[in-house]
Formats: structure tokens, C-alpha cells, sequence
């Protein structure tokens, strides 16, 4: 998979690419948009992400001229503007999703592959991790074979961290996708329902699957601790 | 009625001193005007006596008496023209005395006579049966030498009906043409001061989220258009040193945002680097929470003077107060739960309002995470939705530690704490309650707390409710 990161931001172009590359993706670089839109009118890419704030042709008018070359390509938008209009406006260009400075690398990762399987969505019906189960379409979770009672928000949270299996998910993450934004800062429910899911599912074994990375987030995986 | 309002007091002022004025008016008119009359009759009373000495009196010794007497008669008709007339001989002796008058005002048989000798004219009062009488005594000598007193005299009741009638007037006039003045005044005030309240109205409607607006300008060049302009001026004013600060938070949040994205990227990625030593993970994680406090102040700054700004953009749906609370709090309830907190909601069936869902969310959340987090183990927090007087009430209450009496009127602003070492280990940034007063100010409604001490605390939010006609 070969992806497009147009950003002026030095720094910040290279931490991207960093943690891209670690996921096996290639990265081209464009440092302005005009640069930027002649690489993604020479190369075929995967998936373009675009800074809205450069220098010379903005990235709005690159997107409005990525979409008249090529409507399919997904783009991601990344931004530290985060009016809702301006997403709005964006959405309307032609923008497949959007992405708020400063982000958790983690989510920025997620959203790309997010971005990269839609239309062939993989959604397995059951989810492994270790001797953990769960199954989607009865909604039950197993552990060694016993089966676990979890409320519907454990359940969601559960779900939504076996589905990104051996990845860290920061809170904000969890926020979005098991409750919604108004949650988002005030609360520490993250940590409240990670413990209760614990108690349940991690308690009563030898092997603890929930794991946390202090500062970014919690993950999920049958891997020893590092 | 406002007692201190200009135009009460322009108005008493008005009236007073047409009072006063109408007052002096009406003495001098009344004092002139019996000096006057006084005078006239004088003079009339005299020029009579004059003219019956010379005219009639002179030819005593030709015509005689009975000459004289008829002659008085004929000219004067003294009882006709309710006058008193008497001459009288040097020894006392009375040669011609007036009868009745007509209206027999007075009594001339009764008038007493001048006692001692006169050598010149004079003027005497005489009080006769039936009224007073003012009569004029004139001394004249005939050719002959023979000496005689002529005596003019009138009712001085025809001066004091005059005078009567006079005052009259002046008595019914005097109120009635105050009371035309005050109400007159009244109402003029009343127009010229109408624009006043007019700008009165417009300037309370200004608050920090409607600056753009501007009073009525009548365009009649007075002096209150003058005012109503020079207003405008300072809230233009005002307007752009608000757009200012709320720009320069929102610039100052927007160039924080790049380098905490840095910051947050290397940490997680040193993070990730499985040869990292354990406690050097310990100090990239404890760096990497204060950079998502950071961001997530830089989040609340940004929301708060876009909201304050107006700026933001606000979904405007028509929804269920009493259901949202209700969805909420239910959302929230592991959280007492873990704590063991009995969380409560009571909510009346429906209780419609116009506003972003999302937002009004966060603030039942900010305020019972707030409740939750402030009352000890075993404690109450409470949730009551109700709708009152075209309002809609949400009440979120606790019996935790409450808020200090001195602290109260500052809560709602930006970072500011009641505790700072507990609030902070909390993980607060002393902006959640001024996110709730930016949200709840711009659906129009209003936040306050009530709080004792130790007892607990009580938050208010009202907001106007849905109007019936738009759903």
C-alpha cells in the first residue's frame, strides 16, 4: 500500500511516516499543495492525508483538484482547525474522513485502515484474542470455553478493542466509538468500564489480556507484556 | 410611579412654577385692579361733588334752594344711580339729602354727619346700615359767602363685586390651567423621553454574544440620537476589542495544536520501542497525560471562545430534555456505582427544547461527573428535569462537599478552582463549569449553583423551551 502525506510540518511529517511505516505502509512526502497535487496526478496512491494549512495552494483547493482528477482516492483530512463548519465544508469537497491536531498517532493508524477496507469491510463474525471469544452475532464472550455476562456498553467496549487486537486505543478513541464526544475530557468512565471488563474477563486467569499504555491508551492482546 | 424619574420630576418642576407664576399673576391682577377701581370711583365721587358746587350750588342766591335741589335731581337721579348725595349748610343744617336708592343698599338717613369744621376736600368711609359706604366730602364757599358741604357718596359693594368676580375666576382658574399644564407636560415628556426608554431596551439586550447588534438610531438630530450614536460607537467599540480576545484564545489554542501533535508523537512513539527500560516508560507515560491535559485545554479554550465568540456552529433540533438527562445519567451510572453513589433522575414526562444535542449532553455530563466526583462514598446525586413558567429546569444535586460561600461567584470562571490541589488531582483544568456556562448562554438560557458547605450542591440550568409552533 503506497499513501500520500502532503504536510509543511517537518516534524510532523516525519512522525507520521515513522509510525506509518511501521505498519508497513509506504509514504511519499509533499511538503506544499502544488507539490503535493502533481505527485497525486503522477503516482497511483492508496490513500492520500492532507494538511489543510500549507503554504502556497491551500489544501482545500488541492483537494478540489484531487477530486476533479480522481473521485475514489480516499483522502484524510488533517487538520488544527476543528470548527464544525470547516468539517462540514470539507465533507462537501469531497473529504472521506477528518482528523483533529493533535491526535493520537494510534487513531491517526486507525483511521487510515479504517479508510483502506472500506468497501470490502471485514467484519468476522467472531473475534480471538487468546482463549478470549466473542461472538457477534449471539453477542456472547467467552473465556476458556466459560461463558462471561457483560452489560451492553462492556460488551461495545470489549468488542471495539478485539477488533483492533494488539493495538493501543486511546481514550479518545473508545469515547467516540463505544459512547459519544459529549463523554469526551470530563469523565474518566473509560477507566471505570476497563476495570469492570478486567474483573470479568481478566480476574479469574492466569494470563491478563487487557493491558494498559499509560498516556496513550489501552490495548488488547495475548502477548506477554513488554 | 417612579418618583426619581425625569420626567416626574420635569414635570413637578413644570407645575410649580407655573403654579408659582400663575400666583403672582393673579395678585398683582387682583391688587392692580382694586387700586384702580378704588381710584376711578374716587375720582368720579369728586368730579359729582365738584360739578354740584359749581354748577347748581352757585345759584343758591338767585334760583334758591328749591332750584337747587331739583337741579340735583334731574342730573344726578341719585336714587336711580345708587348714590348718595347731601348738602349742608354752615350751621348743620342739611339742604338736600338723597332718598333710598333704588336697591336700598344703604340707609341715607344714617349717615352721620362731618363734625368738625372742613376747608378742604376728603375722602371717609361710613359704615351705614346695609353696607359700607365711601363718600367724598368737598367744602364750597357760594359767591355770597355763604359756606356749604357737599357730600358725594357710592356703595363701595360695587368695587367688591368686581373684585368677587375677579377672584372668582382667578380660584377656578388657577387649578384647572395646572392641570391642563401637568398632564400637557406629562405627555410631552412622555414623547420627548419615549426614545430613552427605547435605548434603554436596545442596551439591555447587548450581552458579550450579541455585539453586533445596535440601538435604534430615530435619525431626527436631537440629542438623543446624538446619545444612541455615541452608544453605537463604544459597543463597535466593544465589539471588536471582544472579537480581539476571543480571537487571539482561539489563534493562541490553534498554534499550541502542531507542537503538541509533535509531542504527543514522539512520546507515543518512544513509548511503542519494546527496549524501552520499565521506569523510563513510567516518565514517557506520565509525559504523555499531561500533553493530552494539555490538548484537551487547548480543546476547552478553543470551544469556550467559539462559543463565546458566537461562532460556533449550533445544531438546532427540537428534543426531550427530560429523555436526554434521562439516556444520560443512565450512561453514567457505573461511575456512582463505583463509587457508591445513589444516582437519581426525575424527570417529567416531556419536556421539549431547541437546541445542539451533543452540547447539552456534555453539560448533564461535565455537571454529574462534577456531582459524582465531589460527594464521598454513600452519598446522593440527583438529576430532576421539570418544566416551569415556559422554561425548562435541569437540576443536578448532591450532598457531597459543596462549595465554599466565598468561592460561589467564581465558579463558572475560566480555570478557576476551588481547591487546587484536590481539583487538579482530579485531573480538572477548572474549565468544565465555564464550557457548561458558554453551552447553556448560547441556547439563551442561564446556569447557577447553591451550595452550603459540607451539605452539598445544587446546580441550575434553565433554558427556554421549545416553541410549539416551529416543531
Amino acid at each position: 500500500m503506497r499513501l500520500l502525506l502532503v504536510e509543511d510540518e517537518e516534524k510532523v511529517s516525519r512522525l507520521i511516516v515513522k509510525s506509518l511505516t511501521a505498519e508497513r505502509f509506504a509514504v511519499d512526502v509533499a511538503a506544499d499543495g502544488a507539490r503535493g497535487l502533481e505527485m497525486a496526478g503522477t503516482y497511483d496512491y492508496d490513500l492520500i492525508i492532507l494538511d489543510l494549512m500549507l503554504p502556497g495552494l491551500s489544501g482545500t483547493d488541492a483537494l478540489r483538484q484531487i477530486r476533479q482528477q480522481n473521485e475514489h482516492i480516499p483522502v484524510l483530512i488533517l487538520t488544527a482547525r476543528d470548527a464544525i463548519g470547516d468539517k462540514v465544508l470539507h465533507f462537501e469537497i469531497g473529504a472521506d474522513d477528518y482528523l483533529t491536531k493533535p491526535f493520537a498517532f494510534a487513531e491517526l493508524i486507525a483511521r487510515v485502515k479504517a479508510l483502506l477496507r472500506r468497501g470490502a469491510v471485514s467484519r468476522a463474525n467472531a473475534l480471538r484474542v487468546g482463549d478470549l471469544e466473542l461472538d457477534r452475532l449471539s453477542q456472547q464472550v467467552r473465556r476458556a470455553g466459560k461463558r462471561i455476562e457483560l452489560t451492553a456498553k462492556e460488551y461495545s467496549l470489549l468488542e471495539y478493542l478485539m477488533a483492533n487486537a494488539g493495538r493501543v486505543v486511546s481514550r479518545a478513541m473508545i469515547i467516540e466509538h463505544v459512547w459519544d464526544q459529549s463523554f469526551d475530557g470530563a469523565t474518566n468512565i473509560v477507566d471505570v468500564y476497563v476495570r469492570h471488563l478486567r474483573n470479568k474477563v481478566d480476574d479469574l486467569h492466569e494470563r491478563k489480556l487487557i493491558r494498559t499504555a499509560r498516556g496513550v491508551g489501552y490495548a488488547i492482546s495475548d502477548e506477554e507484556a513488554a | 410611579m417612579n418618583t426619581r424619574s425625569i420626567r416626574f420630576r420635569l414635570t413637578v418642576w413644570y407645575a410649580g412654577l407655573l403654579g408659582l407664576l400663575l400666583l403672582l399673576f393673579g395678585a398683582s391682577t387682583y391688587l392692580g385692579l382694586r387700586h384702580y377701581l378704588n381710584q376711578t370711583l374716587n375720582e368720579s365721587l369728586g368730579r359729582q361733588a365738584q360739578q354740584i358746587g359749581d354748577s347748581f350750588l352757585v345759584d343758591v342766591a338767585t334760583g334758591g334752594e328749591g332750584y337747587v335741589i331739583s337741579e340735583i335731581n334731574e342730573h344726578y337721579a341719585p336714587e336711580l344711580n345708587n348714590r348718595f348725595v347731601r348738602v349742608t349748610r354752615a350751621d348743620g343744617s342739611v339742604l338736600y339729602v338723597s332718598g333710598k336708592p333704588k336697591e336700598s343698599s344703604f340707609d341715607p338717613s344714617a349717615v352721620s354727619a362731618v363734625g368738625a369744621p372742613v376747608d378742604r376736600d376728603f375722602m371717609r368711609e361710613v359704615h351705614a346700615p346695609g353696607g359700607e359706604l365711601l363718600i367724598y366730602t368737598h367744602p364750597f364757599t357760594e359767591r355770597t359767602g355763604q359756606r356749604y358741604l357737599i357730600e358725594v357718596g357710592a356703595p363701595y359693594e360695587q368695587v367688591e363685586v368686581v373684585l368677587y368676580g375677579l377672584l372668582l375666576a382667578l380660584a377656578l382658574g388657577f387649578p384647572l390651567t395646572v392641570i391642563v399644564a401637568i398632564s400637557g407636560g406629562w405627555l410631552l415628556m412622555r414623547r420627548a423621553l419615549n426614545p430613552v426608554d427605547e435605548i434603554t431596551r436596545g442596551a439591555e439586550q447587548i450581552t458579550s454574544r450579541n455585539l453586533s447588534q445596535r440601538l435604534p438610531v430615530a435619525k431626527t438630530g436631537d440629542e438623543l440620537d446624538r446619545l444612541s450614536a455615541a452608544l453605537n460607537r463604544m459597543i463597535e467599540r466593544l465589539e471588536e476589542s471582544f472579537l480581539y480576545v476571543s480571537r487571539f484564545t482561539a489563534d493562541a489554542s490553534h498554534e499550541l495544536r502542531t507542537p503538541l501533535t509533535i509531542l504527543r508523537g514522539e512520546l507515543e512513539a518512544a513509548s511503542g520501542q519494546p527496549e524501552v527500560a520499565p521506569d523510563l516508560r513510567e516518565t514517557i507515560g506520565s509525559a504523555l497525560e499531561e500533553t493530552e491535559r494539555l490538548s484537551r485545554i487547548v480543546e476547552s479554550l478553543m470551544a469556550i471562545s467559539r462559543l463565546d465568540a458566537g461562532e460556533a456552529r449550533m445544531e438546532r433540533d427540537v428534543l426531550d430534555l427530560a429523555e436526554l438527562a434521562a439516556s444520560t445519567t443512565e450512561q453514567m451510572r457505573l461511575l456512582a456505582e463505583d463509587k457508591e453513589i445513589a444516582l437519581r433522575c426525575e424527570s417529567e414526562e416531556l419536556v421539549s427544547i431547541e437546541g445542539d444535542r451533543a452540547r447539552l449532553k456534555q453539560v448533564i455530563v461535565n455537571l454529574v461527573d462534577n456531582a459524582i466526583k465531589y460527594t464521598p462514598a454513600g452519598g446522593l446525586v440527583g438529576v430532576k428535569v421539570r418544566a416551569s413558567n415556559g422554561r425548562a429546569m435541569l437540576e443536578v444535586n448532591d450532598n457531597g462537599v459543596g462549595i465554599p460561600a466565598e468561592a460561589l461567584p467564581h465558579i463558572f470562571e475560566r480555570f478557576y478552582r476551588v481547591d487546587k490541589a484536590r481539583s487538579r488531582q482530579m485531573g480538572g483544568a477548572g474549565l468544565g463549569l465555564s464550557i457548561i456556562k458558554a453551552i447553556v448562554t448560547a441556547h439563551g438560557g442561564q446556569v447557577r449553583v447553591e451550595s452550603v458547605e459540607g451539605k452539598g450542591s445544587r446546580f441550575l440550568v434553565d433554558l427556554p423551551v421549545a416553541d410549539k409552533t416551529s416543531e
